[in-house]
């Protein structure tokens, strides 16, 4: 019940309405728009959560006891984008995002969360996404859950004192999310031979049917002459016992039977 | 007739030099491949899960070839230093066993090599690793072979998935049906860990901060030992049949010249 009711025929209200035109008018338009941070992070982009860069030296500024919201709408939602919706009531629930409420607010921050100084060496960063625990919770309705789809999504930060809005820095442009493929569309087919292969399966065929091919030449030919002897020129002297027919001296010989 | 005795001899020196080295090599190769069956790298689990492991096949048909080898150079030896027609006769129709044996023991090395790229390793992490709900005892022992093997690949390398850990935010995972993106990214073994074994900063390797989440891939690590298991069995088989090829031939020349 933070919004005033507004009776536009009613004379005496005419001042307090233009009153709080007056104070609606007050609200501060930051030349500052909402970007990813430093692409080197690998988790910068993930298929539920994105990492913000700090909106530091930004609100400085700003005067009053300010709360710091970050405010993640649907695209469609930007043009219409009502301020005065407060963080945590049914429209802005995490837990109705994006059916039901076309934005959430989450992320809630102070001044001192985002100061001018950094040290050297620090990371600043806001991580969209990753409270688990309060996703379903609706009585958590300002929890920074995962998203539910790839997006796209736009941001901006909106200072409210109390809850009135204060100041607003411009949309960010559309932040896009992972999706994730199936594991079935990756092609383990159609790996190629290689040329190793190929060559290492010629050779060695040929060299066995060279093989195969002198074994059979090898056990054909064992019988014939020309590869069963030594080839050499060399051969043995044999004894040859040569009978001798000397028809002088007849008495000496034995005489062959018949 | 001095001539041929001496290149006789010299045929013999030259057939029992190739048998000695053909002893050693046998032996050698036995001595590789019980290497490789061994599997030191630990990566046996992931052959497993790709049902054709025929590089394991290969290397265990290398052990009992290697074996062979080493026998029959004996019997080779006898034979050529006895001239002896039957034994020679013996040592060579065996031998051709032995290398029809090897032949298929290099080309199953060398083909399967080319069957293991990133892809497969790949897709079989993604549908096996962590995967919670199991069809049957195989599929079970399979999966549980993939997830022991990546949660010590990841932690003992220091690497994340096959090429990166973006492998785990492109594709829909088993692990991503029981891990939510936002709390897991990629698995817990790819932060950097200190001594204890719990992630030096967790938000760090959520956010995926270099320093505090390991950005390099495994592949390197399943690859490199898989290529010299393929290769050595492969190229070194190859380089012994080549070998082998020669001093069968001049065995068979030798055969053929012993007279009877």
């Amino acid at each position: 019940p933070h919004s005033h009711p507004r009776h536009p025929g009613t004379r005496t209200m005419l001042p307090l309405l233009l009153l709080l035109l007056g104070s609606a008018h007050g609200l501060e338009k930051l030349q500052y728009s909402p970007t990813l941070a430093n692409s080197s992070l690998g988790g910068l982009t993930t298929t539920s959560t994105f990492v913000l860069e700090q909106p530091r030296c930004v609100f400085t500024n700003v005067e009053g006891d300010i709360v710091i919201w970050l405010v993640v709408a649907v695209p469609e939602a930007v043009d219409n984008f009502n301020n005065s919706v407060g963080p945590g009531t049914p429209g802005r629930a995490f837990q109705r995002f994006p059916a039901g409420a076309p934005a959430y607010m989450t992320l809630n921050a102070t001044r001192i969360h985002y100061p001018c100084t950094k040290a050297p060496g620090d990371i600043t960063v806001l991580r969209v996404g990753s409270e688990t625990s309060c996703a379903r919770d609706e009585a958590r309705p300002t929890c920074n859950g995962p998203l539910p789809s790839p997006g796209p999504y736009r941001v901006k930060f909106l200072a409210l004192e109390g809850s009135e809005p204060v100041a607003e820095t411009s949309w960010s442009a559309p932040i896009a999310l992972r999706t994730a493929q199936q594991p079935s569309t990756i092609p383990t087919t159609g790996s190629r031979h290689s040329a190793g292969m190929i060559a290492l399966t010629t050779i060695l065929s040929i060299l066995f049917a060279i093989l195969l091919a002198g074994l059979v030449a090898m056990l054909v030919f064992r019988g014939s002459d020309g590869w069963g002897s030594s080839g050499s020129t060399f051969s043995k002297p044999e004894a040859v016992a040569v009978g001798r027919y000397n028809t002088h001296h007849v008495y000496d010989q034995p005489a062959a039977r018949l | 007739m001095a001539k041929i005795d001496d290149g006789i001899h010299i045929l013999q020196g030259l057939l029992v030099f190739g048998n000695v080295v053909i002893g050693m090599c046998g032996i050698a190769l036995t001595a590789e491949c019980i290497f490789f069956v061994s599997d030191p790298h630990g990566l046996y689990p992931l052959l497993e899960a790709t049902e054709n492991d025929d590089i394991y096949a290969a290397a265990w048909i290398g052990i009992f070839v290697g074996f062979a080898l080493f026998a029959l150079s004996i019997l080779g030896i006898v034979g050529v230093i006895k001239s002896n027609r039957t034994l020679l006769l013996v040592y060579i129709i065996l031998m051709l066993i032995t290398y029809a044996f090897e032949m298929a023991s290099c080309i199953t090395a060398a083909t399967q090599r080319d069957f293991l790229t990133p892809n497969l390793f790949l897709k079989q992490m993604l549908e096996r690793y962590q995967k919670s709900e199991t069809v049957n005892n195989n599929d079970k022992w399979m999966t549980e072979g993939v997830t022991k093997t990546w949660d010590k690949l990841m932690l003992q390398n220091q690497c994340c998935g096959v090429r990166g850990p973006s492998d785990w935010q492109e594709y829909m995972s088993a692990f991503r049906i029981t891990h939510s993106d936002a709390d897991f990214p990629w698995p817990r073994n790819c932060c950097v860990m200190d001594a204890q074994g719990s992630p030096v900063n967790l938000d760090g390797c959520k956010l995926g901060v270099p320093g505090y989440y390991n950005s390099n891939g495994c592949y390197d690590t399943i690859s490199g030992p898989m290529n010299t298991h393929a290769w050595g069995v492969a190229w070194f088989g190859f380089a012994i049949l080549c070998w082998t090829f020669c001093v069968l031939l001049g065995t068979m020349f030798y055969w053929s010249r012993i007279e009877y």
